[in-house]
């Protein structure tokens, strides 16, 4: 093959292609130390300073650049993504579950559950605002309606990603226990789970993040009170100004402390996990 | 005997237990996902007046779509913006997938650039749109850049705030769902395929559009219908990048349930609905995926 032409090309157009994934980002942390508050979203950077972090979180005196609205915003956006979380981890583990044995109408379930995952936010938005609104005749919250939007899009991920792990899950230890009398209760908690944990962790931590970034559900479903991306979203019709910018890297480095949160505790599973195999060997 | 009893006895107890666990799960899709839709669609032909809004059924709402230039010009930027992104997003991915699935030999390498372009999912998906005006703009990085190096004279106004700011920011945001599934149906093919054909004599590019290509259209394919329903139903990136200039069909809902016109957003919702369908309509009967995969 030309590989030998070929393959440096494309491994030079993948940096560049991974430089057009990350540029943006960097530009934007680069710009989120600019002066303030006279120093404007874009280059050259007057003086490099941290003013725009210093003025998140209120440290600054009061200039013509509003604080950006997030107190209570992050409280809400936290709340929601961990109710979210949990409704759809568990609705996840149950549902599969239930796919271990062929059903009645298995088929038809999956593709329902799968397009919570593909219906675009604007329609399941509306619709659930619809819901509500027209026919109801309730008011929308985040805490309502807008968390039943975040579950319907998050439960899907959840019910993948616990599907791929039952997928490869040795049934044979379940009938074990079950065959020494344990009920299916207790081997559920004391077997099954430990086993499937891994994955679990992983539903938590997509319905966890999917549901602290969601955006076009929130903007129709959520009524008056505001959460993260809303209160981002605010801000960008008026003039942009660097406070922004330093939330985006904050909310960022955010997002990486918990995937790191989840790979430390992943490693944690697969260590005992090995462990406990390890003793099983010597015993 | 009693063994094969006893191993039967939980098979039954969890056979009967299915309903239960994906009861909880079914009912939620079916009251918050389907219900809602039917709505939208229900609630397309309600009598729409200044203030509010009646289950009355008429067509008003639909002629109102039909019979203003702004709306159907809306749907004609929406499709005119799909086609443009899916082919971006397929020419700018395909090479990338390209090296990660079929010339890093190295499965630990290909994973690492796989996770290398999945990283940035995990910021803000607002942050990320953002990211592209401080790039783009006037004095932005780009143009700077253009200046220093003496390729341009005067800054490209054109790149922020016009349908090619939406393009470039949609590209960025959304290819990485065209090079996974491709990246993914490559590496699946069986290098002895290529050793054949090259000892038979095939340069890279008959192999290329033989065998590689061909082999790959089920990951193309389920790339392509990621990226067109996420850009379908699109409206913040054009709301962030084009300053109010490109309308999406999404936009337009938007701005109608921000004015409580429920009836012509549904209507815009139906439509877009469909638009959909038709657009993952075509594309299975490209590849048969069941077959495929």
């Amino acid at each position: 093959m030309e590989s030998r032409v070929l393959k440096p090309v494309l491994a030079v157009y993948t940096l560049l292609f991974i430089l057009f994934l990350y540029a943006p980002f960097f530009v934007l942390a680069i710009l989120s130390f600019q002066s303030g508050p006279e120093g404007g979203p874009q280059f050259p950077i007057i003086e490099w300073s941290t003013y725009w972090y210093r003025h998140i979180f209120g440290m600054v005196p009061p200039s013509r650049v509003a604080p950006l609205p997030l107190g209570e915003a992050l409280f809400r956006s936290l709340t929601l993504a961990f109710m979210t979380m949990v409704t759809s981890t568990v609705l996840g583990v149950m549902s599969a579950q239930a796919f271990r044995r062929k059903f009645k109408g298995s088929g038809l379930a999956f593709y329902l559950i799968v397009l919570g995952m593909m219906v675009p936010g604007v329609l399941t938005g509306l619709g659930v605002s619809l819901l509500a609104n027209n026919i109801l005749g309730i008011e929308r919250h985040w805490w309502s309606t807008g968390f039943v939007t975040h579950v319907v899009y998050t439960f899907p991920f959840a019910f993948l990603v616990m599907l791929a792990i039952l997928n490869r899950f040795d049934a044979s230890v379940e009938e074990a226990s079950w065959s020494l009398g344990v009920s299916p209760a207790r081997t559920f908690r004391k077997v099954t789970f430990p086993l499937i944990f891994p994955g679990v962790l992983s539903a938590m931590l997509f319905a966890f993040t999917l549901s602290y970034d969601e955006f076009s559900r929130t903007l129709f479903a959520s009524g008056r009170d505001q959460t993260l991306p809303l209160a981002i979203y605010g801000t960008f019709s008026v003039e942009i100004h660097p406070n922004v910018f330093a939330f985006g890297v904050l909310t960022t480095v955010f997002s990486f402390a918990l995937l790191s949160v989840y790979a430390i505790l992943m490693t944690l599973s697969v260590r005992r996990a090995k462990k406990v195999a390890m003793q099983e060997d010597i015993a | 005997m009693s063994g094969t009893a006893v191993r039967q006895a939980p098979q039954q107890k969890s056979r009967s237990s299915a309903p239960w666990l994906i009861a909880p799960g079914v009912l939620w899709m079916l009251v918050f996902l389907v219900t809602p839709i039917l709505l939208i669609v229900y609630v397309s032909f309600w009598t729409q007046t200044t203030f509010k809004i009646e289950p009355t059924l008429t067509l008003q709402s639909w002629q109102a779509f039909f019979g203003s230039d702004t709306y159907l010009n809306s749907l004609w930027t929406t499709v005119r913006i799909w086609l443009i992104v899916l082919a971006s997003t397929f020419i700018i991915g395909y090479p990338t997938a390209l090296f990660v699935g079929l010339f890093v030999k190295n499965k630990t390498l290909s994973t690492v650039l796989l996770v290398i372009c999945v990283i940035p999912f995990w910021t803000s998906f607002l942050i990320r749109v953002l990211a592209w005006r401080p790039m783009l703009g006037k004095e932005g990085a780009i143009n700077i850049l253009l200046q220093k190096f003496g390729i341009i004279s005067q800054p490209i106004e054109a790149l922020l705030f016009t349908e090619l700011s939406v393009i470039i920011g949609m590209t960025q945001i959304y290819v990485v769902f065209m090079v996974g599934p491709i990246a993914f149906m490559l590496g699946r093919i069986d290098p002895n395929i290529i050793e054949a054909a090259r000892d038979l004599g095939a340069g890279f590019g008959r192999i290329f559009w033989k065998i590689i290509f061909p082999l790959s259209l089920p990951g193309v394919v389920v790339g392509a219908i990621f990226v067109s329903v996420m850009v379908l139903g699109e409206f913040a990136t054009a709301a962030a990048l084009s300053g109010r200039k490109v309308n999406l069909l999404g936009n337009i809902i938007v701005t109608q349930v921000g004015s409580l016109k429920w009836a012509l957003a549904s209507v815009v919702g139906v439509i877009l609905t469909i638009v959909m369908g038709l657009v993952i309509a075509g594309f299975l009967r490209i590849v048969d995926l069941k077959r495929e995969l």
